[in-house]
């Protein structure tokens, strides 16, 4: 439950920080809400992993939907993975890192 | 312990962020990835819809309001109170939909795309930098602000521009930056005269005074005369006033010296190839289905994403005008307003020199001109390279120009130093000229506004709703000797600089001539009984003879009529070269692919037309044939020039025994008739590999395999397209160049009505779908009508979106 939650809330967060600061907001919203919510180090390094890649994965699924792809298909040719894939892994490890951090800061 | 971890999962997640906030190169460049990906402010941002948002925008000293409409084809038509405002306006709505390019051509105009891609782009920077562009576009921005209307007119566009700029954030960053990670400065005047100069130094490099020094050493001047001609004798000139030339020309009693003939070793700049050129021509009334004239225009030129041409449609009293702009400049270039039409073609006469140069020793500082020792300035150049330290670049000055090659550059020894004189390195008033031609009214207002203009040269073609036509050949040429220019000069006697100009008024022009028609492809310009020499490195032979045959042989022209012809494939010089090709084949001998390919070419009906099939082999048959006839240029250790497609037919027809047709690597003597059957047969075997390769079936459009690309060469951005034509034909698009933008206004007095498209769009931003929706229109030859009579009335509630600039309240 206490898992959902930090998802949620990360993902909550991060979403409205996102509308007016830079894209690193993401790792102190996971950073502050694995310390707020406290699970166990490896629970919180998933949640914050999943809370910002969900939210990467669907805003861009939002975006790409909106725009008919115009833009991912060619963006798609000049990354090394398919750009989803890319947007949640580097999303996803920044936000699980930094909600690891959260939770250690937590427990020490 | 507990805090061990902390620490170290904080600093990997610092560390992690930071190197994911930051461009890096490993191989290829890697943008900042944690913001590049981010989709509430990287590229995912950058992605768009056909819907445009309306807005308004406050702009710091702006004078009234000004309302911008997008129709449905994003072209902006701009209606504001004052000129100052309407080019403020033209520089934030370019800005809107261009910045990136506009500033990635400055850099590469100045010299300065290390800055943004690293040091594989040193020799281009250091080539643009010793060619004196900036040097240029200094001198040019000189003379715009020395006068009060382009000062106010380039003053206002920066300000456009920068007000644009200043509405950026990362989030709304044209992607190119995000990709590169970098960031936009704010725009200056220097910038707009740089793009100027790019497009000069773009139209002024087809010469070849290197090249022509040393044919001149390895084969003598008969050689050279045979080869070379100053007119190639093909029929059209561009102004056939013979005998009507009534004035007094500038002449003199020197002659300009060559520098001594040598082997010059030194490998010269690439050329502008000769597929850059264009057409454009005028039909008076009289022709006409509607009475009343039809102008057309397509510069063909090397064909990008974004393109070079911007098109808009600009209101303020006394003004309304549309038609293509350069991004980066004020004004229009290409266009048409409620009384006049123009366009331009290239001039292609020789405008620029080569003058060999004697230093006193290694300083540089003194330099020899008529028995004296002259004083050089040097320029440091600082050229900044992305990761690397800045590299320092010192070019030596004298009275010609820029010392381009000595030492440290292109260097075969220390005793070579050639300087450049091109006439784009003195002051001018091109943005005088546009600005007055954008508001010219008739014959009177289009001479005026073109006595402005001096670089680079072109031919102004014009047409008036009030039934006037006219050509004329505009630039400022130097008074040319006999064979001056040619050839490297002699730096070192002030004789041999250019003396003098061409008067404008002796300029070749002429109105409304009894054909009823003027048109421009490039051609020789004028009749033999023009009083001056006219040189340059290449005449167009083909487009020109075909576009006046059929504008002589059609009457009651419609805009149809003549975008048709600005879409013709038909290949004037195939057809007079293939039947003399084919009469030296034997077909009884052939068999398998080469009798397929004979048959191919036979019932080939000389179109370059996308399905063709026959084009290809012809082409390919070219291809091997030039080489081969032309084996002494091509094999030699030096840089040499190549006679014309046009002189080796004529050659080949007249004299087929010509000394020049023996190939040199073989024993036996070849005259042409061996020569043709070998490149046909090299041809047929490159078809058989390219087919092997590709496996499809070779069609004109599938060997062609052209493309627009966008000006990173990022593949993701570009396209490949299948379209007619080829480099001779009347549309002449070839693999990498071709129409960059056609044309059609006819001017009824009812009011204008003018077709146009490009292969772009006006957005320049790859997430856009207006980033090549006329790409698309343009491939399949079609036209956007372009909205101008009352169009702010008439898009009443149909216009895409409406951006309000308002004066800022500070």
């Amino acid at each position: 439950m206490k898992f959902l939650i930090q998802i949620l809330a990360t993902i909550i967060i991060s979403f409205i920080l996102e509308l007016f600061l830079p894209w690193w907001t993401i790792a102190v919203t996971s950073f502050a809400v694995a310390y707020l919510v406290d699970n166990k180090s490896l629970i919180s390094f998933w949640a914050g992993f999943l809370g910002i890649a969900i939210l990467w994965v669907g805003m861009a699924l939002y975006i790409d939907q909106t725009t008919h792809s115009i833009l991912t298909e060619k963006v798609n040719r000049l990354l090394p993975l398919n750009a989803f894939l890319l947007t949640g892994l580097i999303g996803g490890i920044v936000g699980g890192l930094s909600a690891l951090t959260g939770s250690f800061l937590r427990s020490a | 312990m507990k805090f061990i971890k902390v620490g170290l999962s904080g600093i990997v997640s610092i560390a992690l962020i930071y190197f994911l906030n930051t461009s890096h190169n490993f191989g290829s460049p890697i943008p900042p990835l944690g913001k590049f990906l981010d989709p509430f402010h990287g590229f995912w941002q950058n992605a768009q819809t056909a819907n445009v948002k309306s807005e308004s925008v406050s702009i710091t000293g702006l004078k009234d309001k000004v309302t911008i409409l997008y129709d449905s084809a994003l072209i902006p038509h701009i209606y504001a109170n004052n000129d100052e405002d309407l080019y403020a306006a033209q520089g934030y709505i370019t800005a809107k939909n261009r910045l990136w390019q506009m500033e990635f051509q400055t850099h590469a105009a100045g010299g300065r795309i290390s800055e943004v891609v690293g040091k594989a782009a040193l020799d281009f920077d250091r080539t643009q930098r010793r060619l004196g562009m900036m040097f240029a576009a200094e001198t040019s921005v000189k003379s715009m602000e020395a006068n009060p209307i382009a000062k106010a007119m380039v003053d206002s566009y920066t300000k456009g521009v920068n007000a644009y700029i200043q509405t950026l954030y990362y989030q709304n960053l044209p992607i190119e930056y995000k990709l590169l990670g970098y960031e936009p400065e704010p725009w200056t005047n220097i910038k707009s005269g740089l793009l100027l100069k790019y497009m000069a130094k773009t139209l002024n490099s087809g010469e070849r005074d290197l090249e022509m020094t040393n044919a001149l050493k390895l084969f003598g001047k008969e050689t050279i005369e045979l080869l070379f001609p100053d007119n190639e004798g093909v029929a059209d000139p561009i102004v056939d006033n013979s005998g009507n030339w009534k004035f007094k020309p500038v002449t003199f009693d020197s002659v300009a010296s060559a520098a001594p003939v040598e082997l010059i070793s030194l490998k010269p700049f690439e050329k502008s190839p000769p597929d850059v050129g264009s057409n454009n021509w005028a039909v008076s009334g009289t022709k006409t289905k509607s009475g009343s004239p039809i102008l057309c225009n397509d510069p063909h030129l090397e064909l990008n994403l974004p393109s070079i041409w911007y098109v808009l449609h600009m209101n303020a009293p006394g003004i309304n005008v549309m038609g293509a702009s350069l991004p980066g400049s004020p004004a229009i270039i290409s266009g048409f307003n409620d009384s006049i039409a123009w366009g331009v073609t290239n001039a292609q006469r020789d405008l620029v020199d080569w003058y060999k140069v004697e230093f006193k020793d290694k300083n540089k500082n003194e330099y020899l001109s008529d028995g004296q020792w002259k004083l050089t300035k040097k320029v440091i150049e600082t050229i900044k390279i992305k990761g690397e330290p800045v590299y320092y670049d010192t070019v030596v000055y004298t009275h010609h120009g820029p010392v381009v090659f000595d030492h440290s550059f292109h260097a075969e020894s220390e005793k070579n130093h050639f300087a450049y004189r091109w006439i784009a390195h003195d002051p001018s008033e091109e943005i005088l000229t546009f600005y007055k031609l954008n508001r010219a009214r008739n014959y009177t207002g289009y001479m005026e506004a073109l006595d402005h203009y001096s670089s680079p040269a072109q031919n102004f073609v014009f047409a008036c709703v009030n039934g006037d036509i006219a050509m004329r050949i505009q630039g400022k040429y130097p008074v040319r000797r006999k064979n001056e220019g040619k050839f490297i000069l002699d730096g070192r006697k002030t004789s041999s600089d250019w003396q003098a100009f061409i008067p404008a008024d002796q300029n070749v022009s002429y109105k409304n001539p009894s054909r009823g028609f003027v048109s421009s492809a490039n051609q020789y310009p004028v009749d033999a009984t023009y009083p001056y020499y006219v040189q340059a490195s290449n005449w167009e032979a083909y487009r020109n003879r075909r576009i006046n045959k059929l504008l002589s042989a059609l009457t009651q022209i419609t805009p149809t009529d003549l975008m048709n012809l600005q879409l013709d494939n038909f290949n004037l010089k195939a057809s007079e070269s293939l039947p003399t090709f084919l009469s030296y084949m034997d077909s009884t001998s052939l068999q398998g692919a080469e009798l397929e390919a004979f048959k191919k070419l036979k019932s080939w009906d000389y179109k370059n037309d996308i399905e063709s099939e026959g084009a290809p082999y012809y082409e390919a048959w070219i291809k091997a044939f030039l080489p081969m006839v032309w084996d002494e240029f091509s094999n030699s250790k030096v840089a040499l020039p190549w006679p014309s497609t046009y002189l080796t037919i004529k050659l080949m027809k007249e004299k087929p025994d010509l000394s020049y047709f023996d190939a040199i690597a073989t024993p036996e003597k070849e005259t042409v008739k061996e020569i043709i059957q070998k490149s046909f047969k090299e041809a047929v075997d490159s078809i058989e590999k390219w087919k092997a390769e590709k496996k499809v079936n070779p069609t004109w459009a599938a060997y062609k395999d052209a493309s627009v690309t966008h000006l990173l060469r990022q593949k993701a951005f570009s396209y490949n397209i299948e379209h007619g034509g080829n480099s001779s034909t009347v549309n002449a698009h070839s693999k990498t160049h071709g129409p960059s933008w056609r044309m059609v206004v006819s001017l009824e007095k009812s009011g204008i009505n003018a077709w146009g498209v490009y292969p772009g769009g006006q957005s320049g931003n790859p997430g856009s779908p207006y980033y090549n929706n006329l790409l698309i229109l343009w491939t399949k030859g079609q036209y956007v009508k372009l909205s101008f009579t009352s169009a702010a009335e008439k898009m009443k509630g149909k216009e895409l979106a409406t951006i309000t600039l308002t004066p800022s309240s500070k």
